[in-house]
């Protein structure tokens, strides 16, 4: 993997320009009210601090957030939408944003979170304004293309697929920049709606999920289509499907809660996974999109690998697409591209994960990664090379900040063992025992279940000065390189 | 009744037998019996009575949710008056 994104350019030595250092995240510690002590920093994979946000602040009471916020230069009334962030993420509804902005849903791949985003240099900045209820994200972020991309590399343009047509948009704002209507590229027209898209930047191959209308209709089409162009270096979405070296599909009917929750991923080896959150459950499968020639396996059951998989862990009443368009099912990869994550809260608005995360080589080899949280969660974003972490905000007064991390091996795509998975611990002798053991686990494919641990980072927020931190996605991690300081070697 | 599984800390992994007893086999999962039609947030396995404990118990799942947000609010807003306290009383000395 590590080799692919030198691809880029004439020379074969030249680093993708879109290719980040290791993830960052954004850490908000905010006294109770939020009117008396707030921090802002930005940290890297190994839990350094990194740039120079606006600062600290204390005891002033002239303002909400002291204008740290972006947004608070043009609100009406300075008070930048309400004043509490601490609250405790329950059963509120997207509408209460002041604790949505702590749930699972606030962040994907995109580099761009939906609420609250930072720069690299720490400036917040309230991504949806006055009327967040109509932007984007909350109505048609579910088009967006579930994208797999080479080492470092997040989505750095923002495609949409629906009804027979594809846009490109500017990041999340609302404007089209690009149109194609592909229809006369289809070999098959009965579904009309394109409801789940993946692209897989390694293979230059786009896998459609098509159904009869955007609710939970269980016809399906999936169109594949293998072009010799990539998509994200396109001028116009038409040059990918000018180039395409073969397209097929197959037909088949899912069981689907809401179409707008299927989650699409290409695997590198031509295996794709398709999963989706259905009523508090999840349900994932695996099909065969290799060329097979046209008119060839054109049924679901000639493609598909073993059968539906529903999510092996502990549920328990959690939203979906069906309960709102804002709560479609959400896909991240990590840092180094090797696996990806398809995941949706455990408890009600964003408490909790229930995730398939399924190596990107193999979709095939897949396990369970459960979290059961009922209050006081964080988003996950991506960490370190191989992992993930986030979920946790409990109250950091005398206490470290701790976080719900967990990594992969990269190398590890054989669906046919094991699949080990690294945690940490609250304690030194928990992540270092004195003796021979794995931190972690081995997981049976399919059915294993990864109960996440939490662990400590060692991240103060000092003593009576209750605060619950907020974890926000950074938009850009710096360049990848040694001049990154940030950057954890390999 | 009904068999759950838990995790080493006592909080609910999985209710399939599959995914549970490669959990236990592997020292990493607690069987246990749990009351049917209990959501599974409200169920813990107690390590030191050996038992599942269930939150709010005699509530419906209404009534846990709404019971639940009025300890967290009643919570945070302890916590808080110690952080006032205690502040007043650094400030006093």
């Amino acid at each position: 993997m590590s080799n692919l994104s030198k691809l880029f350019g004439s020379s074969g030595s030249t680093t993708d320009p879109r290719k980040e250092g290791l993830p960052l995240f954004g850490m908000w510690g905010g006294s109770s009210d939020s009117n008396t002590q707030m921090q802002f920093r930005v940290f890297d994979s190994n839990f350094r601090v990194t740039g120079s946000p606006w600062g600290s602040t204390c005891d002033t009471t002239t303002n909400y957030r002291f204008g740290i916020l972006a947004d608070a230069s043009h609100a009406y009334n300075m008070k930048d939408h309400g004043d509490n962030f601490h609250n405790n993420l329950t059963t509120e509804g997207y509408d209460s944003w002041t604790n949505y902005i702590k749930s699972l849903y606030q962040i994907d791949q995109y580099p761009h979170c939906f609420h609250y985003t930072a720069s690299r240099d720490g400036f917040v900045t309230w991504q949806s304004y006055h009327q967040f209820t109509s932007s984007f994200e909350y109505q048609v972020g579910w088009t967006k293309l579930n994208q797999v991309l080479p080492e470092g590399i997040r989505p750095r343009r923002t495609f949409t697929n629906r009804r027979f047509t594809m846009r490109e948009f500017m990041g999340n704002s609302d404007c089209n920049c690009d149109y194609y209507n592909y229809e006369s590229h289809l070999l098959n027209t009965d579904q009309a709606y394109a409801t789940g898209t993946g692209y897989n930047e390694m293979c230059k191959m786009l896998v459609m999920v098509h159904s009869g209308n955007e609710s939970t209709n269980t016809s399906k089409t999936i169109h594949i289509f293998k072009s010799s162009v990539d998509l994200n270096a396109t001028t116009r979405i038409k040059d990918f499907f000018d180039n395409l070296e073969w397209t097929e599909y197959f037909t088949d009917t899912w069981t689907n809660q809401n179409v707008k929750d299927w989650t699409v991923v290409v695997g590198n080896n031509g295996w794709v996974g398709f999963g989706l959150k259905q009523s508090n459950s999840k349900r994932y499968g695996v099909f065969d999109c290799n060329q097979k020639g046209v008119g060839v396996d054109t049924t679901g059951a000639s493609r598909q690998w073993s059968t539906w998989h529903d999510f092996a862990g502990s549920t328990t009443t959690s939203y979906g697409a069906t309960n709102g368009h804002q709560y479609y099912t959400k896909f991240q990869t990590t840092w180094d591209g090797t696996w990806g994550m398809i995941y949706s809260p455990y408890y009600y608005y964003g408490c909790g994960i229930n995730a398939f995360c399924m190596s990107i080589e193999n979709p095939r080899k897949f396990i369970n990664i459960n979290q059961t949280k009922s209050g006081r969660a964080n988003p996950y974003v991506a960490w370190g090379r191989t992992g993930f972490h986030g979920g946790w905000s409990d109250n950091c007064d005398s206490e470290v900040w701790q976080t719900y991390a967990f990594a992969f091996d990269p190398k590890d795509s054989d669906h046919t063992i094991d699949t080990r998975v690294y945690k940490g611990s609250t304690s030194g002798e928990g992540a270092m025992p004195d003796n021979n053991s794995l931190v972690g686990g081995d997981y049976a494919n399919k059915t294993g279940v990864c109960s996440l641990d939490a662990m400590r980072t060692g991240l103060h927020g000092g003593t009576q000065t209750t605060n619950y931190p907020m974890l926000m996605g950074i938009n850009w991690w710096g360049s990848y390189g040694k001049g990154d300081a940030s950057y954890g070697g390999k | 009744m009904a068999t759950y599984y838990f995790n080493l800390k006592g909080e609910p992994a999985t209710p399939f037998t599959v995914s549970g007893e490669e959990m236990v086999s592997k020292g990493r999962g607690i069987k246990a019996i749990a009351p049917e039609g209990i959501e599974a947030w409200r169920l813990s396995y107690n390590l030191s009575t050996k038992a599942v404990d269930v939150a709010y118990e005699g509530l419906s799942e209404e009534d846990a949710i709404a019971k639940k947000l009025e300890d967290d609010v009643a919570e945070a807003a302890a916590t808080l008056q110690a952080e006032k306290d205690a502040r007043a009383a650094n400030e006093a000395e």
